[in-house]
């Protein structure tokens, strides 16, 4: 009886996991080891480490490097003051609110604001720097997948900052410490996991991008995201990008046990 | 000795953002090397004190003092105080040895003199072998303890202690009793201790405050305020009592429950309205015809060291007696009583004029 209701239970879960997560895997993983023309092949791994590629993973490590660095850069702080604040309801939501807009519109209000006679540009001349190169390169690319990601990086941290029991800094500034070894021995040890969060909802993502790369950084940006996209859609060559999608997915399971939050001392 | 004020309060007040007044004008000085006591039922502002001298928090009006400093805005870091806190506030990502090290890593102390210290520090709370724990897999009377060697092991000035000792068991709470006043004398640190418990108060201390809604009611030695308590609510809250309304007829005479006795009071008006406290362990049962109050018993409890009963006079005054001798439930008796054993409260006095009436006594030739 328990048993047969468990598996009621399980079944919506079990069939959402079978279709949409373990088949998908094995099917990329099936395409990787076949050439354009359907002959079975290891070829696709053996470019992944040629030069062109090399440097294409490397690009794409380092964007959203510099994605996630800023990030926690800019959502810490202010994950900090709002939590400091008596709305920190509401400020949250409105930090929040920019995600629950489709990321397509977002891409293209951008598209609009730096295009070479857009609000940015204006404001440059006003301002008498002059109108600039804004959209389609490396800067605008970062700019405004920074802006995208920036609420998932600052729930976590918000979360951990909300949980932490006040009372620990004062036992920290009562045994001597000031304000900003307090932060260092206490408030920050004990929001890493929230940042660990925050990075792994930030990089992960940030290594496959491709739309972004494409309306706002067009060819200066050339990331694994944008090479699967360009494998499947115009060289229809499905065994590379299946296998630049392994390489990927690969990354991000490291990933998450290299960042994972392993419970200390609870066995 | 000579009396060094360490801690002066003037007139302080605090408010939580406009909300109704948690301290209201206290005064009151601390010296070195003492053991006070912050007495007074949850929510009087025992905590708030404590914060305000730790300087967690500002106070609203009002001064206060540190070896004759104004101390209202140095940080807390800068205080030389340590706490112990109500909800232990330890480290969750450090463990036990860590804990207890983190105020003197911070003052850079050598290794070897931590390491010292610090088992030190755990072996006086009885945690030796305890170090290498994490605070999540220690027991709340163990975190407790921990708590209590974090703060030690800084020897402060002072040290502020909410209610630490409230998660041990009876027998290590009388140990930790004993080791923390024993501890308190060998450094000489003032100690600000916090509690609910008015046993280990009058145990521990060697001066007590008793709080109500903001205001110190009552400050003094254990035996001042055990036996002179200045009003009703004081009587009531130290240690348990019998508060009968009644009226001082004149000068060593007062009346209640019906009947005029002799008592040791003097110096109040005549016919005032006055509030009586006898202490149960100060009424002694004997037989209907020879007691001053006659009482019927209604019930009576076997407390190990004594029997509790409580009786009801003919004007249906409850009467709370503590005697080693056995009644029966029903039984009608006598209550007996010294004239020492009356304690007069006047309504509304102030403790200035408290304070005034009970010297007029001593130099009227009634030592106490
Ligand atoms: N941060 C705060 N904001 C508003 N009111 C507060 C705050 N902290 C305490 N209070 C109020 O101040 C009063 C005194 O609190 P305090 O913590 O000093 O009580 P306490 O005597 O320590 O009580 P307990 O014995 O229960 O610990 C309480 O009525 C409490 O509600
Ligand atoms: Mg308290």
């Amino acid at each position: 009886m328990n048993n047969k209701a468990r598996w009621f239970y399980l079944l919506p879960y079990v069939l959402w996991i079978g279709l949409f997560v373990i088949t998908p895997i094995l099917l990329v993983v099936y395409y990787s080891f076949f050439d354009l023309h359907g002959n079975f092949t290891l070829a696709n791994y053996e470019k992944l480490f040629t030069f062109v590629y090399m440097k294409m993973i490397a690009s794409s490590f380092w964007y959203a490097f510099l994605i996630t660095a800023f990030c926690l850069i800019i959502a810490y702080p202010a994950a900090y003051f709002i939590t400091k604040t008596k709305y920190k309801q509401l400020l949250l939501l409105l930090v929040i609110l920019p995600s629950w807009i489709n990321l397509l519109l977002k891409a293209y209000a951008f598209l609009g604001i730096f295009s070479t006679d857009g609000a940015a540009n204006n404001f440059l001349e006003a301002v008498g720097i002059g109108a600039q190169q804004i959209l389609f390169t490396d800067f605008s690319f970062v700019f405004v997948s920074v802006y995208i990601f920036i609420p998932f990086m600052l729930l976590p941290i918000f979360n951990a900052l909300d949980k932490l029991n006040p009372a620990l800094i004062d036992a920290s500034r009562d045994l001597g410490a000031s304000a900003w070894t307090t932060f260092r021995k206490v408030v920050f040890p004990l929001t890493l996991s929230g940042v660990k969060s925050g990075v792994q909802a930030v990089f992960i993502p940030a290594l496959s991008l491709f739309m972004i790369t494409r309306l706002i950084a067009g060819n200066r940006v050339i990331t694994l995201g944008t090479a699967i996209e360009q494998h499947f859609l115009v060289t229809q060559d499905w065994g590379m990008g299946s296998a630049i999608a392994v390489f990927l997915i690969i990354t991000m399971v490291v990933i998450m046990i290299v960042t994972g939050t392993r419970k200390r001392g609870v066995q | 000795m000579t009396k060094e004020v360490i801690i002066r309060f003037d007139h302080v007040t605090k408010r939580y953002d406009n909300d109704a007044v948690v301290l209201d004008h206290v005064s009151f000085e601390i010296e070195r090397g003492k053991f006070y006591t912050l007495l007074g039922p949850s929510g009087c502002g025992k905590t708030t004190i404590l914060r305000l001298i730790a300087g967690f928090t500002e106070a609203s009006e009002g001064d206060i003092y540190f070896n004759g400093k104004r101390m209202n805005n140095v940080p807390a870091n800068k205080r030389q105080v340590n706490t112990v806190f109500q909800d232990y506030a330890l480290f969750p990502h450090l463990n036990v040895y860590e804990n207890v090290a983190f105020g003197l890593r911070i003052k850079k102390v050598k290794n070897s003199e931590i390491d010292r210290r610090v088992k030190e520090a755990l072996r006086f709370v009885n945690l030796s072998g305890y170090e290498k724990r994490e605070i999540t897999e220690m027991s709340g009377g163990q975190r407790q303890r921990v708590a209590i060697a974090r703060a030690i092991v800084n020897e402060p000035e002072v040290i502020l202690l909410d209610e630490p000792l409230s998660a041990l068991d009876l027998k290590l709470r009388t140990e930790m009793q004993y080791e923390l006043r024993d501890l308190q004398k060998r450094l000489g640190i003032t100690f600000i201790f916090v509690t609910h418990d008015q046993e280990e108060a009058l145990a521990m201390s060697d001066e007590i405050f008793v709080l109500n809604q903001g205001k110190i009611q009552q400050s003094g030695t254990p035996t001042d305020i055990y036996d002179e308590p200045i009003n009703r609510f004081v009587a009531d809250f130290i240690g348990e009592s019998n508060i009968v309304p009644g009226k001082m007829i004149r000068d060593f005479e007062v009346e209640f429950a019906g009947k005029v006795f002799e008592c040791v009071d003097q110096g109040l008006n005549q016919n005032e309205s006055v509030d009586i406290v006898i202490r149960p362990e100060d009424l002694e049962i004997t037989s209907w015809n020879e007691g001053k109050i006659q009482v019927k018993v209604d019930s009576q409890l076997f407390r190990g060291v004594h029997y509790e009963m409580i009786c009801y006079d003919e004007a249906q005054n409850e009467w709370l007696v503590h005697s080693t001798k056995k009644a029966t439930v029903g039984e009608k008796i006598g209550l007996n009583f010294e004239p020492e054993a009356i304690h007069v409260m006047r309504l509304g006095e102030t403790e200035e004029e408290f304070d005034k009436r009970l010297e007029s006594y001593q130099e009227a030739g009634y030592e106490q």
